[in-house]
């Protein structure tokens, strides 16, 4: 059995401490500015990665992070980046309450599929008529995965960043605020399961399915979860809540629960992050799961994973070399034009005034995290080039800098009422 | 008939009361709370049996109503055939029904609560406001604790003051008027965001807004004799003042009647009303206010 050696481990040790230090520190700095954690988490990738470190000291920055010398520290970075991400989208699905979207109706289902359509459309037609600008196959599959990508790409919303943004403006609660969560969970819903299909359809883990098997998989595996599962956590949870450790009983069961469900979809040959969201969202929506049990799996991940998986992004790409403003350009436009004007459409289209209406739609732009982690997975699945990548987390922390004060305008204008 | 539009019209009074008539065992009893209810609310009593009008059933209902001394004068018995639920709902709205009274049971097996019983179906359809009665009793149930939701909904202050006057009506003791905490995403949030002084003061800011939304709406109602509370609870909305209507053993649980018509997605993902009607804690009143 290959095993770390002494001196991989303190590599190892040492890699994760400088990650989760250094990010905290430039974090909690951006912070003070209104910039989100993010942002600094992934500042102090590239200046850890090969963009500043590796190109001003790269002897030191190889002993810190041996990623291309030293297999065993790379390999055991990528099970820890693999998890972060797994986990992430655990928790992203815990917030995911469909409930909410039946509770807002028409008003939120109009809204989010305003902001799924017209976003998809346009970056799936843009990618497939050229292709060229983005350096992908012009034919053959992976033309298409990349169309359906980046249209998937583009239509999708980060429900964390969002529910920081409405609470920051006190909106959380207001019909705007309750539209916008609603809309951004049926966004990341039919987002990431659709996410899982391209990555399927790319090949991700292992032989090549057919669509049909790949269609059928997700729906059944989310409708069991969703509805079976859904009530058999629902049994389980008070028995774990009550007679378990607190809340030791209900974590272990959670978390196990979410790698159960990620280690069975990538077993059928879906991606892991498709069972660990699904499951999310079937514990989140219990009733019985307590919010304090629900805050310690949040801030565990947030702090812990996120970090790590965010910083490690800049470990792996060269940003000042990888950066195409062309590219960048295109990408900022179709989000911009295709979620805020689709979303603003959606929820114009449920009955909102035009000024309301607008603001759900720059609501719905932020990208945040989710935009970050759909990109690097695409990448680490060959279904885009590092200049993409880097637009697409590029275009992601824009909007989510610029979603509130485009927000504030809506609200404030009195010529788009 | 009347042909007075539901459209409109306040929640309150009763002015006239439908009877939802089965010919089970609980029978007698569920016209025993109808007759008590219509004296008290001095309202007409229609009574609306959706099912064959044969000489037997005709037979049998007069005499039950002769038994339990309910006067022939102040009541109408309407025969109907069809499906119960959408036949029930278009007699109440021909007949200006404000009130209709029914039995339900706690809780309905899986296969017919997802398929919709009778009750389920009117509470989740009804265009009046609905009384049931989890156990109905021929001598009339005491309705001394009322628990109503405050839920922040234009609606409320009108389902408010309909509990009020029914609990003067009816004798009550005390109203709880109950607000659910519930902030979907906050756990979000505040995960990487607030320090811990920033998360509590956010939390206690919020649930301090949801008591002050329902003080306000409390100040509103003249409530006379009955003493009214205020609680805020955590929870998620339906769910929690179940629990809390059960445990606080309360007689009636007061709530508005849902914003839009519910159906099977609302059932297979429950909220609001759909989690008391999964299990009743309680007879319940669902209030329809009309409002526009």
């Amino acid at each position: 059995m290959s095993k770390l050696t002494h001196h991989d481990l303190i590599t190892l040790l040492l890699a994760i401490s400088v990650m989760l230090i250094v990010s905290r520190i430039v974090a909690e700095a951006g912070k003070k500015i209104g910039l989100p954690m993010v942002m600094g988490e992934l500042v102090v990738g590239i200046g850890l990665g090969p963009t500043i470190f590796g190109s001003i000291a790269p002897a030191a920055h190889e002993a810190l992070f041996p990623l291309a010398t030293n297999a065993n520290v790379s390999l055991s970075l990528d099970a820890i980046t693999s998890l972060s991400v797994i986990m992430l989208l655990f928790v992203t699905g815990l917030e995911v309450r469909l409930p909410l979207v039946l509770k807002q109706g028409k008003i939120a289902i109009t809204t989010g599929l305003g902001g799924m359509i017209l976003p998809f459309i346009t970056g799936f037609a843009v990618a497939w008529l050229f292709p060229g600008l983005f350096a992908s196959p012009a034919s053959g599959a992976r033309h298409t995965i990349f169309a359906l990508f980046l249209g998937t790409a583009l239509s999708i919303s980060a429900l964390p960043v969002i529910a920081r943004i409405l609470l920051d403006m006190n909106m959380l609660k207001n019909e705007i605020g309750m539209t916008v969560l609603a809309a951004a969970i049926l966004n990341d819903l039919v987002g990431w399961i659709v996410f899982s299909f391209i990555l399927s359809m790319a090949g991700q883990g292992g032989a090549a399915f057919s669509l049909n098997h790949t269609i059928f998989a997700i729906a059944a595996f989310a409708s069991f979860m969703l509805v079976i599962g859904r009530f058999i956590i629902n049994q389980i949870l008070p028995w774990a809540q009550t007679s378990l450790s607190w809340p030791g009983g209900v974590l272990s069961f959670s978390l196990g629960l979410g790698l159960l469900c990620a280690a069975f979809t990538e077993a059928i040959h879906l991606h892991a992050i498709l069972g660990a969201f699904i499951a999310g969202i079937a514990i989140g929506d219990s009733v019985h799961l307590r919010e304090q049990a629900r805050e310690i799996m949040h801030q565990f991940v947030t702090n812990f994973f996120a970090p790590l998986f965010f910083v490690s992004i800049g470990l792996k790409v060269n940003f000042l070399r990888h950066f195409d403003p062309t590219i960048v350009a295109i990408v900022l436009a179709l989000a911009f034009l295709g979620k805020t004007a689709g979303a603003g459409l959606g929820a114009r289209a449920g009955g909102m005034p035009w000024r309301q209406a607008l603001t759900i739609g720059s609501g719905l732009n932020a990208r945040g995290a989710m935009e970050i982690i759909l990109g690097t997975l695409a990448f680490e699945a060959g279904i885009i080039q590092q200049p993409v990548l880097v637009a697409l987390i590029v275009m992601a922390l824009i909007t989510s800098v610029t979603s509130a004060p485009m927000m504030r305008y809506f609200l404030r204008s009195p010529t788009a009422g | 008939m009347h042909d007075t539009p539901l459209k409109g019209r306040p929640p309150y009074p009763f002015g006239t009361i439908g009877v939802a008539v089965a010919f089970s065992p609980r029978l007698d009893d569920v016209l025993g709370e109808a007759k008590i209810l219509a004296a008290a609310c001095s309202a007409q009593l229609i009574l609306i049996h959706i099912g064959p009008r044969t000489p037997r059933n005709e037979t049998t209902l007069l005499e039950r109503c002769n038994l339990l001394g309910i006067p022939s004068h102040s009541m109408r018995i309407i025969w109907e055939g069809g499906d119960p639920v959408p036949t029930l709902l278009d007699c109440c709205k021909q007949n200006g029904v404000d009130l209709l009274v029914l039995g339900a049971l706690r809780r309905e097996n899986v296969f017919r609560y997802y398929l919709g019983s009778v009750a389920r179906g009117l509470s989740r359809a009804a265009k009046c406001s609905l009384l049931l009665l989890t156990e109905p009793n021929v001598s009339g149930t005491t309705f001394d604790k009322l628990v109503v939701c405050g839920d922040k909904n234009p609606k409320t202050i009108h389902t408010m003051n309909t509990a009020v006057y029914f609990g003067q009506l009816l004798g009550t003791k005390e109203i709880s008027v109950v607000s659910e905490f519930d902030q979907p995403g906050l756990a979000m949030a505040m995960a990487d965001h607030s320090t811990a002084g920033q998360a509590s003061t956010t939390k206690s800011q919020m649930s301090s807004e949801a008591a002050a939304t329902i003080h306000n709406m409390v100040c509103l109602c003249a409530p006379g004799s009955i003493t009214i509370s205020e609680k805020t609870i955590p929870g998620r909305p339906g769910y929690a003042i179940r629990q809390y209507a059960e445990s606080c053993k309360a007689d009636l649980l007061v709530i508005n009647s849902p914003d839009s018509r519910y159906g099977l997605m609302d059932r297979i993902f429950p909220h609001d009303m759909e989690y008391i009607l999964e299990d009743l804690p309680c007879s319940v009143l669902i209030v329809h206010s009309r409002v526009s």
